[in-house]
């Protein structure tokens, strides 16, 4: 953390700051509706996978929606998109494994008493 | 994503400002971290669907301990307080301190208030029987959702320290911007992980009468 001894930002940089702060609220209504329509599903007579598929997507929107606007992915140069994208596909590997190794069908839960 | 932000390139051989180039290694190294805590989480529900067994010696299920009501008021408040953060983040790119220490504050706010619901649940579930020992369900539920409190609890005490710094008059241009930034997507982090676990936890326990895992049981006995 240093002193601040720099020149006030551009108008063109502020401009972009409030075109990006319309963005936030615009997405934080949304998060807010897409949390209560989670919450709502899991209560409606859907079938399950039907449900659980759903909230999935809207889980990943979400998620994707945080990391490229909140997370300024979207606005940042694109390594930065690629070093945390190839994380989560790692650990999406590594629970896509984990899962297939060690279903019950597969393992005998004694092993672990 | 935009190639405008090669104007506000940094003087560094990627272009990206070192700090905030750490702080996304970090956070992709937390990410596969959450991952392996959330894998193991589900295989053992899938493996335990059984829940526990409290100290009455009573089988009990998890479906029945949630308060889907809490968690999505603390879910909620998590994602506001990511929103508070955004807000933070940009008005100290626009220079604007009073603006980004009355979003700060906010986000410190609901912080702890995420952090009271967490402690609320745990010890109410630990009145009910769950305890981190006496089941594997007990022990995975704790060390996930304890480990994303932990992280949450870290990051309301560097807002802290990052809005009493700003006092100092230090906190400014594009430094004190970068640094507010970066604070800002550990965050955003923490939120994120929240979203995840709020669904592969807490709601998939709703599915169907006794929950997507079942209890084990060959009856519905819920």
């Amino acid at each position: 953390m240093s002193h601040s001894t720099e020149a006030a930002p551009s108008p063109a940089f502020l401009a972009e700051e409030t075109r990006r702060y319309h963005h936030f609220i615009t997405l934080a209504l949304w998060l807010a509706v897409v949390t209560g329509a989670e919450i709502v599903l899991i209560f409606l007579p859907v079938p399950m996978p039907v449900v659980l598929t759903v909230l999935s997507l809207m889980s990943a929107g979400k998620f994707f929606a945080v990391i490229l606007w909140f997370m300024h992915l979207i606005y940042d140069k694109r390594l930065l998109f690629w070093i945390f994208v190839g994380a989560l596909m790692l650990a999406f590997a590594t629970f896509t494994g984990l899962l297939a190794l060690l279903s019950p069908d597969r393992i005998d839960p004694k092993w672990f008493s | 994503m935009s190639e405008n932000a090669a104007a506000h390139d940094a003087p560094t051989s990627t272009g990206i400002d070192h700090k905030k180039l750490i702080m996304w290694l970090f956070l992709a190294s937390d990410c596969m971290f959450f991952g392996t805590l959330i894998s193991t989480h589900l295989l053992y529900r899938k493996l335990y669907p059984a829940g526990f067994t409290d100290a009455e010696g009573h089988q009990r299920f998890i479906q029945n301990l949630f308060n889907i009501e809490l968690t999505s008021f603390s879910t909620f408040i998590l994602l506001m307080s990511s929103f508070l953060m955004a807000l933070a983040v940009s008005a100290m790119h626009k220079g604007q301190i009073k603006s980004f220490r009355r979003n700060v504050l906010g986000v410190i706010f609901f912080g702890l208030i995420f952090l009271g619901c967490q402690v609320f649940e745990f010890t109410h579930f630990y009145h009910q029987g769950l305890t981190i020992q006496n089941s594997v369900l007990g022990s995975t539920f704790y060390v996930l959702t304890g480990t994303h409190g932990t992280h949450v609890a870290i990051g309301v005490l560097w807002l802290i320290l990052m809005y009493f710094y700003s006092f100092t008059g230090k906190l400014g241009g594009h430094v004190g911007a970068l640094d507010v930034e970066v604070a800002g997507l550990y965050w955003h982090f923490v939120d994120i992980v929240w979203i995840i676990i709020f669904t592969a936890v807490y709601l998939v326990e709703y599915l169907g009468p006794n929950g997507f895992w079942g209890t084990g049981l060959p009856a519905v006995t819920k």
